[in-house]
């Protein structure tokens, strides 16, 4: 028995095992675990570590790649042989992202980069411990016929989608970004990835958030270069975002903030000071009901209610399909016109109530022909 | 395009531009302003294109998209020139028409052109038009004589010329002198004379000096700025470009909103043709004299329209005002001297310098020289940009121009100054518009908003609007302003709903006083001029919504009811179909009648808006006796 193994005296099963060379890992990680309320172990090298696995079944491992002796990547390969409901987390130290995709190759479920806090180490575990339930889950042979049967092809379980995410940010950094930049990334994108996933439900759709949220960060950086990485364009950046994605995600305000170094807490006050800059993501159409005066006294609050009413959502609302937002806006500049509608491009001067419920009508026909065509 | 190196260059090119341009007599100019784009103006000009192509005219008849008109609700508008022929309302089929009986057989379609509403006599030419007779259009007749989107077109009718005759022939202090004797003072609401900012910023010692347009239009019902950037953008440069050279300034933005795209895009392409024939960068005409321009978008806040918060806002930071010990002239962008001023200002600036400051002295009146242009909207029959020598009185504007009030209905006032400006009732039409007179009478002249308001028109709501819009947009860093405002709002809240108490007209003046004397920046000292205002010439609204808990007006929804009139309805249903919330439904009986289920009406007004004119069976209605029922 080694000295300053903890938790595995007495103990006959664990939830957690961490086998690290260095011991104030060790000791961080079974602190954290423990309070958490789970069972942890801890083991300081691979061959400890197998034996533990052998003896005490845990539920969740978390191994250091990089240790003397059996190797964090020789540990996973015998864990999927003894166990594979065993969910495994490797820690990787700060620049070696290469190793984090071999460990993901090898059936590691998720990755921390060194230094992590205890909250990172926590929620990785929660998200371990759970999919280690689904995993003997799927493991009993099933009872009902039908369960058999269902889903259309696999779905894509984390792993995939970590993997994918980071074949995708490969490529990315390819594309030029440096090391750094590509590295605290790649941890912010994991977590927006999920953030997203969590919010949707379906694991597949995390691969087409990470895909979009990539592809984001590409218009960002094209829009930043325009400016000429100049800091006091940060407004017209904002602006031209806006203008290209339809609102200003997190990640987006994240990723203009580290390539301007503007600190994040500057553009939310910018972005929640200015009218036109939106921190939701908007329906497909905006309908823009001008509030101006010249408006006002010719009945723009009668159109406002009208509109409302129509689409059965308030001012600063979106709908449910995420088709329309309905917003007041203070002046159009259109004023000759009033009371003005606009949607898109397109300016409406006092349209009627049957008017109105035509447009929106041909609107809705429009996304739903163009729904199915995606689908096809 | 070749590098214009000297005034000479640009001489020959104009005379180049102006020959090709006599060549084809005739001209067909579709407005291609927002109003007119917006009333399909761009299918007016891609018919014309096939049209004239079919018929083989276009080696004789030339075809242009050119700026705002003004007469946007009657648009699209189509101008044949020389004769100056006015079509309004053209749509696309009625393009072969023109095509064939104007430009071919030299006749007119009656039916497109304007109707005198009083004798119904038609009026073909466009200056005839009672809208245009009374204006002087100094600065936006260019607009019907340039495609915003060519250079070439500028320069061909002048453009430019008053640059090459600052840079070659005068020095800063000429220029600075000469707009000063001029008498300008800026239209962006202020009216502080322009020559003594110019001054003042060139006589700091120190540089760079920057100088700005501020084009950020936040005053609601006004579209002054946007018209000239859309429709004649190189005047406002070159405006801008003469004051860089006065004050020494190297390097300027135009601060445009982008909710203006067409300005934006027009503005970006007129840079880069001045930039092309080098008119802007380096040794400008060869007169060693260098300048470069930026366009910066604002993001939709009115504050950011003052110009400490303007600077800001191009310094990338929240567009707040700062605290002005010292004035930005001094101390504005990055801390350097910097000259801001309005569209229309620096749009006047060449044609002080072409036509000299005695010319322009003579247009105007006392302390306000020169032409104002106005966005005349609202309850009036002609809505439009008008412009006009300053000094003129509001019946003329409001009578002669716009045409007076539609439907027969009564005249009440006309709001102008925008949200730091007042109303102006009956009394007072007579008074002479210019900066200082409207702000003894308490308002102001602002950036040239001008709201004509009928007896349709509540004057609380008006109150009510206004102070809505600026708690909503102050900036809230001063506390007078963001508490006081919204301590006001709460006020009218309350009247507008019924809920008003005596004293409490009493509480808004006191809450006015407060604002006027401790407010960060004018935004907040000026908030309470729409209030007081109409306190002044229509207390009588206030007291029937505070003690009689009606809204005279019809305005005021908590104070209306919609209510159908059983012996006039003929039942025809088509009210029920145009309701929105399904709040209208037969009732049982002999006759078929419908009514409104009061709990669930929205109050939008589309029922009298569709019940047909000869039946008119549903009323709107106000008084105490709704309130107690609800
Ligand atoms: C709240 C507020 C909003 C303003 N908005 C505008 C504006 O939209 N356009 C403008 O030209 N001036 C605006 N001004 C006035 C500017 O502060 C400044 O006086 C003006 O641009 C100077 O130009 P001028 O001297 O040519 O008038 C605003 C002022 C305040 C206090």
């Amino acid at each position: 028995m080694y000295l300053d193994e903890k938790g595995a005296a007495g103990a006959k099963t664990a939830d957690v095992l961490v086998i690290d060379d260095e011991e104030s890992m060790r000791e961080g990680c079974h602190q954290t675990l423990e309070a958490d309320g789970y069972r942890a172990t801890t083991a300081q090298d691979g061959r400890r570590g197998l034996e533990l696995i052998e003896t005490m079944h845990p539920k969740v491992v978390i191994v250091d790649l990089k240790m003397p002796g059996i190797t964090g990547m020789e540990v996973l390969a015998e864990i999927s042989k003894i166990d594979p409901t065993i969910v495994s987390i490797v820690i990787t130290g700060y620049g070696s992202v290469e190793s984090a995709v071999e460990s993901m190759k090898i059936g590691a479920f998720d990755y921390m980069t060194k230094p992590f806090g205890p909250e990172r180490l926590l929620e990785s575990v929660k998200r371990g411990m759970n999919l280690n339930e689904e995993r003997k889950a799927a493991a009993q042979p099933s009872i009902s016929p039908e369960a058999g049967e269902a889903v259309e092809g696999p779905a894509l379980d984390q792993q995939t989608v970590a993997l994918k995410s980071l074949e995708l940010l490969g490529q990315y950094y390819s594309l030029g970004l440096d090391k750094r930049d590509f590295l605290d990334e790649l941890v912010n994108l994991e977590t927006e990835a999920r953030f997203h996933a969590e919010t949707l439900g379906w694991i597949k759709e995390r691969e087409k958030i990470l895909r979009e949220v990539l592809q984001n960060l590409r218009v960002v950086d094209e829009v930043i270069a325009q400016y000429e990485y100049e800091k006091s364009a940060v407004l017209q950046v904002m602006l031209e975002v806006q203008r290209r994605l339809n609102w200003l995600p997190r990640h987006a305000l994240k990723w203009i903030s580290r390539r301007l170094k503007v600190s994040l807490g500057r553009l939310y006050s910018i972005a929640t000071f200015y009218e036109a800059l939106s921190l939701e993501p908007s329906g497909a159409y905006l309908v823009e009901v001008c509030t101006g005066t010249a408006c006002h006294v010719r009945g723009a609050p009668q159109l406002n209610a009208t509109v409302s009413a129509l689409l059965g959502i308030q001012p600063g609302q979106t709908d449910s399909n995420m088709l329309f937002t309905l917003k007041n806006v203070h002046c159009l500049g259109c004023c000759a016109l009033a009371p003005v509608m606009k949607i898109g491009e397109q300016y409406y001067s006092n349209p009627t109530m049957k008017k109105l419920e035509g447009i929106f009508d041909s609107l809705k026909r429009e996304k739903q022909d163009y729904a199915k065509v995606e689908v096809a | 395009m070749p590098r214009l190196k000297s005034p000479d260059d640009l001489y020959e090119l104009r005379e180049k531009l102006k020959q090709e341009r006599d060549q084809r007599h005739t001209c067909v100019t579709i407005c291609s302003g927002t109003g007119c784009i917006a009333c399909r103006s761009q299918d007016v000009v891609a018919e014309f294109e096939r049209e004239m192509a079919e018929k083989g005219l276009e080696d004789k008849v030339a075809l242009r998209r050119t700026g705002c008109y003004g007469l946007c609700e009657r648009g699209p508008i189509v101008v044949i020139l020389p004769e100056r022929i006015c079509y309004l309302g053209t749509k696309a089929e009625d393009v072969s028409e023109i095509v064939s009986e104007t430009l071919v057989k030299g006749r007119h379609v009656d039916r497109l052109l304007y109707e005198d509403v009083e004798t119904g006599q038609r009026i073909v030419r466009l200056d005839d038009i009672p809208f245009y007779r009374k204006q002087e259009r100094l600065l936006l007749e260019a607009n019907s004589l340039v495609d915003p989107k060519r250079i070439e077109d500028y320069i061909a009718i002048g453009g430019y010329s008053a640059l090459a005759k600052v840079l070659l022939e005068m020095n800063a202090e000429a220029v600075i002198e000469e707009i000063e004797k001029a008498g300008l003072r800026g239209r962006g609401g202020g009216g502080f004379p322009v020559g003594s900012k110019w001054r003042t910023t060139r006589d700091v010692p120190s540089d760079p000096k920057y100088i700005i347009v501020n084009a950020d239009e936040g005053d609601p019902g006004a579209y002054m700025d946007r018209s000239i950037l859309e429709g004649n953008p190189h005047s406002v440069l070159e405006g801008l470009i003469i004051g860089a050279f006065a004050i020494g300034s190297q390097k300027g933005y135009v601060y445009v909103r982008q909710e203006y795209p067409l300005a934006v895009e027009n503005t970006e392409i007129a840079i880069k043709q001045l930039e092309e024939y080098g008119l802007i960068g380096k040794d400008i005409l060869g007169s060693g004299f260098s300048f470069t321009v930026d366009i910066q978008r604002g993001a939709g806040a009115f504050v950011s329209g003052e110009s400490s918060a303007l600077m800001s806002a191009i310094e990338g930071k929240v567009g707040e005002p700062r605290l002005k010990y010292v004035h930005t002239a001094v101390k504005g962008l990055w801390d350097k001297p910097t000259c801001l001023n309005n569209v229309e200002t620096f749009a006047n600036v060449p044609l002080i310098i072409n036509n000299g400051s005695d010319w322009y002295g003579r247009i105007g009146s006392d302390n306000s020289k020169g032409t104002k242009i106005f966005s005349l909207v609202g309850k009036v029959n002609n809505t439009g940009l008008v412009e006009i020598p300053m000094g003129m009185s509001l019946r003329e504007i409001v009578y002669d121009i716009g045409g007076g009030i539609p439907n027969g209905k009564k005249f009440k006032a006309v709001q102008t100054g925008g949200p730091s400006g007042g109303v102006l009732p009956e009394g007072m039409l007579d008074i002479p518009v210019d900066f200082d007179r409207l702000e003894k009478v308490g308002s102001m002249m602002g950036s040239g908003g001008m709201i004509v308001m009928d007896e349709d028109t509540c004057m609380v709501d008006t109150a009510r609007y206004y102070t809505d819009f600026l708690a909503h947009e102050s900036c809230g860093k001063c506390v007078p302003c963001r508490e006081g405002l919204r301590q006001m709002l709460r006020i009218l809240d309350n009247i507008t709903s019924g809920k008003g108490r005596e004293g409490d007209i009493e509480l808004l003046e006191e809450l006015s006083e407060f604002l006027q004397e401790a407010a960060f920046c004018a935004l907040g000292s000026t908030a309470p001029n729409p209030v007081l205002s109409t306190i002044a010439h229509f207390r009588d609204e206030y007291d029937a919504h505070i003690r009689d808990k009606r809204c005279p007006s019809g305005v005021c929804k908590d104070l209306i009811a919609y209510q159908i009139d059983a012996e006039a309805c003929i039942g025809c249903g088509t009210c029920a179909r145009n309701c929105p919330v399904d709040a209208i439904s037969e009732v049982e009986g002999e006759n078929t009648v419908y009514e409104i289920d009061q709990g669930k009406c929205i109050k939008c007004g589309n029922c009298i808006d569709v019940c047909p004119p000869k039946v008119e069976a549903v009323v709107k209605i106000s008084s105490s006796v709704l309130l107690e029922s609800a």
